[in-house]
């Protein structure tokens, strides 16, 4: 037996896909789990920028399959956590230059050695998307409150079943609950009726998102924003346990009075 | 109406009944050009030709019969002369086919008979029966009934909410600024004077 591997998802590109890998993953880390980060993107790797390991590539994933270094020489070592790896994709080759099969045969023996194993998935519904969910038992979906997102999540639903991955579960990323009540954004209900099926986390909207990619620190790892609140809280579902939901709405200042002198 | 032919949906096949007062030369025509357009709609079905009566020359039936074997894959063809005949096929129930999922964007369901949904049909989604379509859930995607040119097709869904709606050759969609609507009520689309009604089945 071995660790659980997930491929993150979504059909539609820029909904965060990478960003939530690397969350998930730091967050998983964070709570003593060895975890592997695969990034499937080929020819557009950007999760060894988000993690902030760039500079620390001497060999890829297609190195691995073709050979020319042995898994272990691959794989990076993140520099908050121990228990953390990635193994990178190549930027100067192209989706075609790894094969479901190989993908499958990498995740087999990763698997012996972690407990989660997170593939981040391209955009598209291609030869790279079906690298990413070869060795998958579990599908995390990845959408933002658009119609076009949920759109393309509803078709990436439909392939993964005909692929035989079941019960994939939903993260809404980037969520903007002012809209929501205004009636200009797609509320949570109506994104669950559509795709009927679990919902595993919901992310807030949150601006530290763009400073921390760009800076390469997870905003997992800021427990106090409300991203890397929702982060953790997704990482902690997915080892089983029970989290309540995010309240999206903050607390007006007459409901803070009331709760401190305890009257609601 | 005045079509050259009809389609009839049965259980052993498709049955093709022309129309006997219309002039040969269009019924031809109107024939070769159904045979275009289904493209493989027909695969693995059987035909039967059905000449409702009509007295044709024999040359004339070899090059219908001929027209008909055209069509993409079909199963055998048939032909079919006695009324009573007609109408012992007929008188079998319609095949249905029953899905029960959720069909998702992408995903094309295409049958030569009834379908009945047991789950929601969502947008990006295609349904094609040659019968009926009935839909217990939200139909949201794109869907044709009687896609075989059978006129008294019927589109029934708990949610009639699609993108578009397609009824033998009639095409139609919601108007632009139709509000979503939230409340499961059955709904009815069918073809009334060569347009789509649509109204609210009342339990």
């Amino acid at each position: 037996m071995g660790g659980k591997t997930i491929v993150i998802t979504s059909g539609k590109g820029g909904v965060g896909k990478t960003t939530a890998t690397a969350n998930i993953g730091t967050a998983l880390a964070s709570i003593d789990k060895r975890v592997c980060l695969i990034d499937a993107d080929i020819g557009l790797r950007n999760l060894d920028v988000v993690l902030g390991l760039e500079n620390r590539i001497v060999y890829d994933v297609v190195d691995v399959v073709e050979k020319n270094c042995r898994l272990e020489q691959a794989l990076i070592r993140d520099k908050r956590f121990s228990n953390l790896f990635l193994l990178p994709a190549a930027q100067t080759r192209d989706k075609t230059a790894v094969t479901p099969y190989q993908m499958q045969e990498l995740i087999n023996v990763l698997k012996e050695e972690m407990d989660f194993i997170l593939v981040d998935s391209p955009a598209g519904i291609e030869q790279g998307f079906k690298n990413a969910i070869a060795g998958a038992d579990q599908a995390v979906i990845v959408t933002t409150p658009e119609v076009s997102a949920v759109r393309d999540a509803d078709r990436i639903i439909g392939l993964l079943e005909s692929e035989g991955i079941k019960d994939p579960e939903l993260i809404i990323n980037r969520i903007r609950i002012d809209m929501v009540d205004r009636g200009d954004m797609m509320g949570i209900q109506d994104m669950i009726e559509i795709l009927a099926i679990a919902l595993l986390g919901i992310v807030p909207e949150d601006e530290n998102i763009v400073i921390s990619t760009n800076k390469g620190e997870p905003i997992a790892l800021q427990k106090k924003s409300r991203a890397g609140q929702a982060f953790n809280n997704l990482a902690r579902r997915i080892i089983g346990e029970e989290v309540d939901f995010m309240k999206l709405k903050k607390d007006t200042l007459m409901k803070k009075i009331k709760k401190i002198v305890g009257l609601s | 109406m005045n079509a050259a032919f009809s389609f009839q949906v049965t259980s052993k096949g498709v049955i093709v009944t022309l129309n006997p007062e219309l002039e040969f030369k269009l019924l031809k025509n109107a024939l070769i050009k159904h045979v275009n357009e289904a493209n493989s709609f027909f695969a693995g079905v059987d035909i039967y030709l059905n000449t409702n009566g009509r007295t044709m020359r024999y040359q004339d039936l070899k090059e219908l019969m001929e027209i008909i074997s055209e069509y993409k894959d079909a199963g055998e063809i048939f032909f079919l002369s006695e009324r009573e005949k007609r109408d012992d096929i007929i008188k079998q129930s319609r095949d249905s086919v029953l899905i029960k999922r959720t069909v998702r964007s992408g995903q094309k369901i295409k049958y030569p008979t009834n379908i009945f949904i047991i789950g929601d049909v969502n947008p990006g989604a295609e349904v094609i029966a040659g019968g009926d379509v009935v839909v217990l859930g939200s139909l949201r995607g794109v869907v044709h009934a009687g896609a075989t040119g059978s006129q008294d097709a019927e589109v029934i869904a708990l949610k009639l909410n699609p993108v578009q709606l397609r009824i033998a050759n009639i095409i139609t969609r919601p108007p632009d600024e139709s509000s979503s609507k939230n409340l499961a009520r059955l709904e009815r689309a069918y073809i009334k004077n060569s347009r789509i009604i649509v109204e609210e089945i009342n339990i």
